[in-house]
């Protein structure tokens, strides 16, 4: 049983941790290789980018990129599975040393990590039942909405919807996903992969209602570190030049890659 | 649910176990030196072991996770996410059975304390072969009862991302669309863990209240 | 890179964790309510004549005690609409929990009945006490002070469990906090404050029973 000298003395306790709080040590290209091996953040639960597959291993389009740029570092790769909202936390502590995670291009986020050049792009879009009718933006205001917690489809969503519009925010995809299918929500947030597992589940059942945007992903690194920057850009450079990309595009996507733009506004590629 | 399927949950039902073995023995280590420092009789010891104690038992386990998994990276440990996590677990277990030990360990008649300190015995000898043997025995329900709380709990490390049962079973459901089949398995299996434990606990406790009868 | 903790998206975030609070507060008070209407029930029909529903709560309580809450939580929300059963994510996180705390309560509370002695009801009632009074006086306030304490560390962790409901998306500080996290991506600021929070909740109720426990179970003083 607990009183509440012992509560207090809990909270002196909890609040004088920061002061053991040092900062994260910057990783380069060098002690990569010193290390032995790059660790990478990836999604586990969301095919084709990242998942893990039954026999446990990582797979998808993200891990293949992830695997090429161990491969140029002449090391091998280490996945660490990470759910959506844990990938920018799991990068800025330290866990991992780069996210090849499906990280779109946001302003926002581009205040706390550093992007790369984009490698491939994803469109995020309103995923309900055929039978839901949906043309406008102001027709999501009866629904109840699922998306996965800080995602893109997340700020989309939000930022679409009418006002009043019921969004309920899940752990990850699978969960988000699995909120539909059960009908706990009626539409979801999805990218453009969501109606090919959707109807996996119940075949012919959903689709497409509207697209709120194109979205292109980078590479992300902690800020302020110039040389994993420089190195990985230069990377996606040469995977773009010499077929690797268009491969896994192909691989996993049944497409060839689009065409890039030079700049996304509020993102910037290189450390300034 | 194919075979492929179902040898991925017990992937994850590995984890779960690798998981609860090093909580349970790290917690135990330094879940004794807690429950020593808790009855020393040196006051500031005591005041801090309760505050520790009080801290993970007034907080839920899943910020306690959180906490040390992004705590430890920003204090400069870089460590593999299952280190962490299992560091977390660890802690949570050191402070509940640190609290279950020291109510074992007041519970051994004081008289016998005395008796050994009139026969002159030093303090660990007095704790290795009167106190301690006596209180590990009272204390075996309730350690037992917190393995299974333990077992139950690792569940959560899903939530930080760790594939384990818990998220091997949302993995599977969601590449193969039957949740209610999936979750019922992964139930399962977490029964068929923690129901013999609960019996071995209760069985201990009665055969316990009889002797004491 | 230098981490700098940052308090700022905190402070700015008060209000809506302050009300994430309530959400928890209301999930674990509405939680512990149903848990000790499924306790009572379950320790009427644990006694009754009739074996099989002996055997269900029995059933009920191993099954509840011996699976992970997130289990639980992830069945009522997302499998039991399969079946035609469809709730909301508050109304989920309530259920489950009352579920989750009665599975507990009814151990409790059977142990509590259990040790009243035969003898204490019949000298009651030979000393020409009403059947009322030897309910309230012998069987329930004595059995409620025996249980009392295991109890309030029941519901203290129920109340703790709460953020587990996050997971299916039910209003509550842990959600609060994670959609902050997210939008400020400072983790360990957001999830170190949140634990003082819940610090803070659980050393009120801890007052809260405590001056329930002395005003209507202590021992009369005079």
């Amino acid at each position: 049983m607990i009183n509440r000298r012992h509560l207090l003395l809990g909270t002196t306790a909890l609040l004088a941790t920061p002061s053991l709080v040092r900062p994260a040590l910057a990783i380069t290209p060098a002690e990569i290789k010193a290390k032995g091996k790059l660790v990478v953040g990836i999604q586990g639960d969301n095919p084709p980018w990242g998942f893990v597959n039954t026999s446990g291993k990582q797979e998808g389009f993200d891990a293949d990129i992830g695997e090429l740029f161990a491969k140029e570092l002449g090391v091998p790769v280490e996945f660490v599975p990470l759910a959506v909202a844990n990938r920018i936390p799991a990068l800025t502590a330290g866990r991992v040393d780069i996210l090849f995670a499906t990280m779109a291009m946001l302003p926002d986020r581009a205040k706390a990590v550093q992007y790369s050049e984009p490698y491939v792009a994803n469109i995020i879009s309103l995923v309900a039942p055929k039978s839901t009718v949906v043309k406008t933006n102001a027709d999501m205001g009866k629904l109840t909405i699922g998306v996965p917690r800080s995602s893109v489809q997340d700020t989309q969503i939000t930022k679409n919807a009418p006002e009043g519009t019921v969004i309920r925010r899940f752990d990850d995809d699978a969960a988000t996903i699995q909120a539909l299918i059960s009908g706990q929500v009626q539409a979801v947030g999805g990218n453009m992969f969501y109606v090919q597992r959707l109807n996996t589940a119940k075949p012919d059942t959903y689709e497409d209602k509207l697209e709120f945007t194109r979205l292109y992903n980078g590479a992300c690194t902690r800020l302020g570190e110039k040389e994993i920057n420089v190195a990985v850009n230069a990377f996606i450079d040469k995977i773009k030049a010499n077929g690797e990309l268009a491969k896994a595009y192909q691989k996993w996507m049944k497409l060839s890659p689009p065409t890039f733009p030079a700049s996304v506004e509020g993102v910037p590629f290189t450390v300034g | 649910m194919g075979l492929p399927q179902f040898l991925f949950l017990i992937e994850g039902l590995k984890w779960t176990l690798a998981l609860v073995a090093i909580a349970f023995v790290g917690g135990t280590v330094a879940g004794l030196s807690v429950a020593l420092a808790r009855t020393s009789g040196i006051r500031v010891l005591e005041r801090a072991t309760a505050g520790y104690i009080a801290l993970f038992q007034g907080t839920p386990l899943l910020m306690q996770l959180f906490v040390v998994y992004y705590g430890l990276a920003l204090a400069g440990l870089r460590l593999d996410a299952w280190v962490a996590v299992a560091a977390g677990f660890t802690l949570h277990a050191s402070a509940y059975l640190g609290e279950i030990w020291r109510g074992s360990i007041e519970a051994v008649p004081w008289g016998q304390i005395e008796a050994a300190r009139a026969l002159n015995l030093r303090y660990l000898v007095r704790m290795r072969h009167v106190v301690m043997p006596q209180a590990l025995r009272i204390s075996m329900p309730a350690t037992i009862g917190f393995l299974v709380q333990l077992l139950k709990g690792t569940s959560l490390a899903a939530i930080v991302g760790f594939t384990e049962l818990t998220r091997a079973g949302s993995i599977v459901s969601n590449q193969i669309f039957e949740p209610l089949t999936v979750f019922a398995i992964v139930g399962a299996l977490y029964f068929a863990l923690c129901w013999p434990l609960s019996i071995w606990g209760t069985r201990i406790e009665r055969r316990l209240a009889t002797a004491t009868r | 890179m230098n981490y700098k903790l940052d308090f700022t998206p905190i402070v700015d975030g008060l209000p809506i964790l302050l009300g994430g609070c309530l959400g928890t507060l209301g999930l674990a008070l509405g939680g512990m309510v149903l848990a000790i209407v499924i306790g009572i029930g379950g320790v009427v029909l644990r006694n009754s004549r009739i074996r099989a529903l002996r055997w269900a709560v029995v059933g009920f309580v191993e099954l509840i005690r011996n699976t992970p809450f997130l289990v639980q939580i992830y069945f009522i929300f997302f499998a039991l609409p399969l079946a035609g059963i469809r709730l909301d994510p508050t109304p989920t996180a309530i259920i489950a929990l009352g579920i989750n705390g009665g599975a507990y309560a009814i151990e409790i509370i059977r142990g509590g009945v259990q040790a009243i002695g035969k003898g204490q009801i019949e000298a009651g009632l030979a000393l020409a006490l009403h059947r009322m009074q030897v309910f309230r006086l012998i069987v329930l306030k004595p059995a409620l002070r025996s249980i009392y304490p295991s109890l309030v560390s029941q519901f203290i962790l129920l109340t703790l469990t709460t953020s587990v409901a996050s997971a299916v998306s039910a209003y509550e500080l842990t959600s609060v906090a994670q959609t902050i996290e997210s939008n400020s991506f400072r983790s360990f600021e957001v999830y170190g404050t949140v634990t003082v929070f819940y610090f803070a909740m659980s050393w009120l109720l801890m007052r809260m029973f405590g001056l329930i426990h002395a005003h209507y179970l202590s021992y009369p003083l005079k």
